[in-house]
């Protein structure tokens, strides 16, 4: 275990300085996800394009530094990717949280991916892991507009 | 038995966990347990086991003994006027469903109100919200005070007359707050009040007299207080006991059955169907025992003194916000740190080997109260010691320091 590598001067500054916090203008698309272990909450709203980019996303909530800065990641990550695109980049995000040693999605280049990479000390704390998954599965949910609120004591 | 040499009692001080020596504020959740219960519950599996009650052989009357005696022991620790208003639960939150159950199918009637408090813990709201909807139950809520404490004035004020039963914590598992529940029953057994305490944090820290106290119920759980998981005790009066119908049914709980009817066990049987937590009662004997050769006084002192101690030296650190002031207090520490979340408190305590809980700590009403969504807290048994305190504070800091903030 490390705290050092769970808390990176990247995540510590996310945590504290959230990017797209907020209910951005016009979105059309939106979830809600919580996490019942801990009560966070969090609100992902994008606006999808007509050619299926996501043209802006933000979210509102407040949660653990973890939580916070990894939907503040994700956020700036997925502004301008298409639909396609972003949950891919989501699905990778996810198997490196859960098992993968790396990112191998082509949609991120290089410097995305180090960025994202910050989170993965979360790995070395199962009980962590929710904190930083939750605003990913949450965008999924907002771009398939299930209307269904997530839970995260309701997924793998 | 010298409290200030407790720790030793306790296998697990003598584990490195996660390479550091174990500071265990985490009781109020659960507490560590004594080698004389561990061992007990491995002889009795070893060497005595067998069900209870049921068959005639040299280890079941055996067994069935020793099941009564803790019977006897509960009875003899919280004075209790009767060994059968003792009935062991799987915890106090079955405890707790068993009254409200029982209670809403042969008393309550519609439109009744039963008064809880904001400082409540779900396992005694949840099992009232139930007859909300089947019972069209309403359920009043008696609010904290600045100090985050209920007060007997306040119960009085939220006391209507459909009020039928309260049903309240002894010490609030977030604030500490202890509740004056002698004095709240005397008030609300003039209005015909019946009394339910959700005495989960009062049993393990407090010392008990049920026939002072004179509540009606009073839940109890047992791996709180040095025992074994998967047991409680709820504690009724005979007279309620007799009159309420049994929860469940199965073996054990009858009297007699035929095709065409069924009759119930006498008291303590009638609530305890199926096979119980055998070996959970057996050794749960052994926690009553220890806790009774240090001395309830004891416990109360010793505990006071730390809750003190720690109010003070977090007090003094900057930034750490502590949850309530309440004047008659256990030994429960929560508390808020600006800038840092409860959840990254307790992952970077834990790498310190400080275990400590956060969260709602199953208290959402309260935190909803206090605008917040999570805390931390610390708190303790009677293996703690000042030095625990300390090494929190300590950890404190060094949350801070990672968080770069004063």
């Amino acid at each position: 275990m490390n705290l050092k590598e769970l808390y990176q001067e990247i995540i510590l500054e996310h945590g504290k300085n959230p990017r797209n916090l907020g209910k951005t203008d016009n979105f059309n698309k939106d979830a809600k996800g919580h996490n019942p272990l801990c009560g966070d909450n969090v609100h992902v709203y994008l606006k999808l394009n007509g050619q299926r980019i996501v043209e802006d996303i933000s979210f509102e909530g407040s949660g653990c530094a973890i939580s916070m800065a990894s939907a503040s990641i994700m956020t700036d990550l997925i502004k301008g990717k298409n639909e396609h695109e972003a949950k891919e980049i989501v699905e990778d995000f996810l198997g490196m949280i859960k098992e993968n040693p790396e990112l191998n999605s082509e949609n991120l280049k290089e410097d995305e991916k180090t960025k994202l990479m910050c989170l993965s000390g979360v790995k070395q704390y199962p009980m962590r892991v929710k904190c930083a998954t939750l605003s990913w599965h949450t965008l999924i949910s907002a771009i398939d507009n299930t209307q269904e609120e997530i839970n995260t004591e309701r997924m793998d | 038995m010298n409290i200030d040499t407790i720790k030793k009692e306790f296998p697990i001080f003598d584990e490195k966990i996660q390479n550091n020596d174990l500071v265990y504020l985490d009781s109020a959740n659960s507490s560590q347990k004594p080698k004389v219960v561990t061992d007990r519950i491995n002889e009795f599996y070893t060497k005595e086991f067998s069900n209870v009650g049921r068959s005639v052989h040299y280890l079941a009357v055996a067994a069935t003994n020793l099941y009564e005696n803790t019977r006897t022991s509960v009875q003899r620790f919280i004075n209790a006027k009767d060994k059968n208003e003792i009935v062991f639960t799987k915890g106090a939150t079955e405890a707790l469903n068993l009254v409200a159950n029982t209670l809403g199918q042969n008393y309550l009637q519609d439109g009744d109100e039963v008064l809880i408090t904001e400082l409540e813990h779900h396992s005694n709201y949840v099992p009232w919200h139930f007859l909300r909807k089947s019972k069209n139950i309403k359920i009043n809520f008696a609010e904290i005070n600045d100090d985050c404490e209920v007060t007997l004035e306040e119960i009085e004020k939220r006391i209507t007359s459909r009020t039928k039963i309260i049903s309240i914590t002894h010490l609030s598992n977030v604030t500490g707050a202890i509740l004056p529940i002698k004095e709240i029953t005397e008030l609300a057994h003039s209005k015909g009040i019946i009394v339910v305490v959700d005495g989960c944090q009062g049993a393990p820290h407090l010392r008990l007299d049920m026939q002072d106290l004179d509540c009606d119920f009073y839940a109890i759980s047992c791996h709180k207080m040095y025992g074994p998981t998967g047991l409680g005790v709820l504690y009724g009066k005979k007279k309620w006991l007799e009159e309420l119908p049994p929860y469940q049914g199965g073996g054990g709980m009858i009297n007699e059955v035929k095709k065409d009817k069924i009759s119930y066990g006498d008291l303590p049987n009638k609530f305890e169907a199926g096979t119980m937590a055998t070996a959970q009662v057996i050794a749960f004997d052994q926690s009553i025992k220890f806790l009774e050769k240090i001395g309830m006084d004891n416990v109360v002192k010793h505990e006071a003194d730390l809750v003190e101690y720690g109010q003070e030296l977090l007090q003094k650190n900057n930034s750490v916000k502590l949850i309530g002031n309440p004047k008659n207090k256990g030994g429960v520490l929560s508390f808020t740190i600006e800038g840092i979340h409860p959840h990254d408190v307790a992952t970077i305590l834990d790498e310190d080997g400080v275990a400590i809980r956060a969260g709602h700590h199953c208290c959402q009403i309260l935190h909803d109260k206090l605008n917040i969504s999570a805390s931390s807290r610390a708190s303790v048994g009677v293996y703690n010691t000042r030095e625990d305190l300390d090494k929190l504070n300590d950890s404190i800091n060094n949350c801070k320091k990672i968080f770069n903030t004063k």
